[in-house]
């Protein structure tokens, strides 16, 4: 591939390297190697978070004599993994034309049980029965990945009993409500031997007997005896373990991903090129040619922080009222898991 | 017959809180801090401040934040956080011409991040800012091939 803006040696000149070990339709297992960890992060963060999926989003129930309250009904409800194939030809909720919801935003979705026999009887997801027009005919259906094929269990019923509901199943993304993920896991891995001791294992005496060597332990060298620390080391290979929660295939899930972020990339380059920055309500405006800047307040060669024109720099700007002057620079990134 | 309405709404509220609040912690300009406080005169209508919130999402996603000269600028992101943040700076950083570039998120509370960019004279803030954005979508490209390549290779050596 001619992935190569700026090779900076051997190794990276082949640009990234996917290997996978394991796939099949639950779980997805690859190395992605000469990559980054930023950018490895980033495809962990947008699978967990931003790939669009369907599930139940408003309840209306009709009769519930069961003894569990409607609104803990409606909360299991939403949990229930749908079938999300297709999904992209679904509008959001909030782009459709309707008034609340239509068969173009949305996925309708009944539940009727009566227990008339003298023994407690059991509702599945089975029993969810999508009704009426549909993008296509998998979309919003129940996924049902246990052998008996009965899904996730709803509720009991007492004889006697009776739930009749209808649920509005919409698209959404898991930043919203993690009832919207599309992996169940995401297991994200690099360093087995923690050589870059970005971890501090506890133990009792002897952490090397005490805490179990990972799976990909064996793929990659052990430390040396005595091996002197390595301070430019950065960590190069990344190990992916993506467990669908059966809405949507492994592969799948990462694809979108990948997708999803280059949309977010290609909405932003979009409204750079068409703006021009233009709008830009900053203290320029729009892109300046390469050579504005070296007449007047020309500094040669580069421009520190501390050469912008005006009264304040651009960090005393910065710093006077957003909060990289009142916190730690570094209190965004010390979040970042 | 009984009807019970159940209805889930987890998401917006959080949003228009934010909306709401005083003296946002980033920089405002003067036009949005006056747009902010005829929003607090009808704090109590609920519906304005959705259709408000609508509106601002619709609209610019990246400004230039104030203080910014062409080889040393200050971005801000709306609705964007860690996930392009961190693989922006880093592809960013990759450009020989960049000189520095760093992002943060200001305030957990605020779905905001800013990229600041400081670039030598042979080009400018916003021309890094873009070839970055184009640079990690041709990383994107690259390793989505490599995976379906990767997945069908595993597919047929398995069978
Ligand atoms: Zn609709």
């Amino acid at each position: 591939m001619d992935y190569d803006p700026m090779v900076m040696d051997d190794a990276e000149a082949l640009g990234p390297v996917v290997k996978i070990s394991q796939a099949d339709s639950v779980r997805v297992k690859y190395e992605l190697s000469n990559a980054d960890i930023a950018f490895a992060n980033s495809l962990r963060r947008v699978m967990l978070a931003e790939i669009p999926t369907i599930a139940i989003d408003l309840v209306e129930i009709e009769e519930n004599s069961s003894v569990l309250a409607d609104e803990f009904i409606a909360h299991r409800l939403g949990l229930i993994p749908l079938n999300a194939e297709g999904v992209e030809s679904l509008l959001y909720g909030r782009d459709c034309d309707c008034d609340g919801f239509c068969e173009h935003c949305s996925v309708r979705l009944t539940l009727h049980a009566k227990c008339t026999g003298d023994e407690n009887m059991h509702v599945f997801a089975r029993d969810l029965v999508p009704t009426g027009e549909r993008v296509n005919q998998v979309l919003g259906t129940p996924v049902l990945s246990d052998a008996e094929g009965l899904g996730p269990l709803i509720l009991k019923l007492r004889p006697g009993q009776e739930i009749k509901l209808e649920c509005i199943a919409r698209k959404g993304i898991a930043k919203e409500h993690a009832k919207w993920a599309p992996s169940a896991a995401i297991g994200f891995e690099y360093d087995p031997h923690n050589k870059l001791h970005h971890l501090d294992l506890w133990y009792e005496s002897d952490p090397k007997t005490e805490w179990p060597p990972s799976e990909y332990a064996a793929w990659e060298e052990p430390p040396q005896e005595g091996e002197p620390f390595d301070y430019d080391a950065v960590p190069n290979r990344f190990y992916f373990n993506v467990e669908s929660a059966g809405n949507l295939s492994p592969d799948t899930i990462v694809s979108e991903g990948i997708k999803v972020l280059q949309q977010k990339l290609a909405g932003l380059i979009h409204e750079l090129a068409d703006e021009g920055g233009n709008s830009m309500n900053g203290d320029y405006n729009g892109p300046r040619s390469p050579e504005y800047g070296t007449g007047a307040d020309g500094f040669g060669g580069y421009t520190t922080p501390f050469g912008n024109a005006g009264n304040q720099s651009s960090w005393g700007g910065a710093g006077g009222t957003t909060p990289y002057g009142t916190t730690p620079y570094g209190a965004g990134q010390s979040s970042w898991p | 017959m009984s009807r019970a309405r159940s209805k889930k709404e987890e998401s917006a509220e959080i949003e228009s809180d934010i909306a709401m609040e005083e003296a946002p912690t980033s920089h405002q300009p003067e036009d949005e801090m006056s747009v902010d406080q005829n929003e607090d005169e009808d704090a109590g209508d609920v519906e304005d401040d959705e259709d408000e919130e609508e509106e601002e999402e619709e609209g610019q996603r990246v400004r230039l934040l104030p203080g910014s000269t062409p080889t040393a600028a200050s971005f801000e992101f709306l609705n964007e956080g860690h996930t392009l943040g961190n693989a922006l700076r880093y592809i960013i950083m990759r450009n020989p011409d960049v000189e520095f570039c760093a992002y943060a998120i200001p305030h957990p509370s605020e779905a905001k991040m800013n990229v600041r960019i400081q670039t030598f004279e042979c080009t400018t803030a916003i021309q890094a800012l873009e070839k970055g954005l184009r640079d990690l979508q041709e990383l994107c490209d690259v390793v989505s091939e490599k995976f379906i390549d990767a997945r069908q290779k595993f597919a047929e050596n398995s069978s």
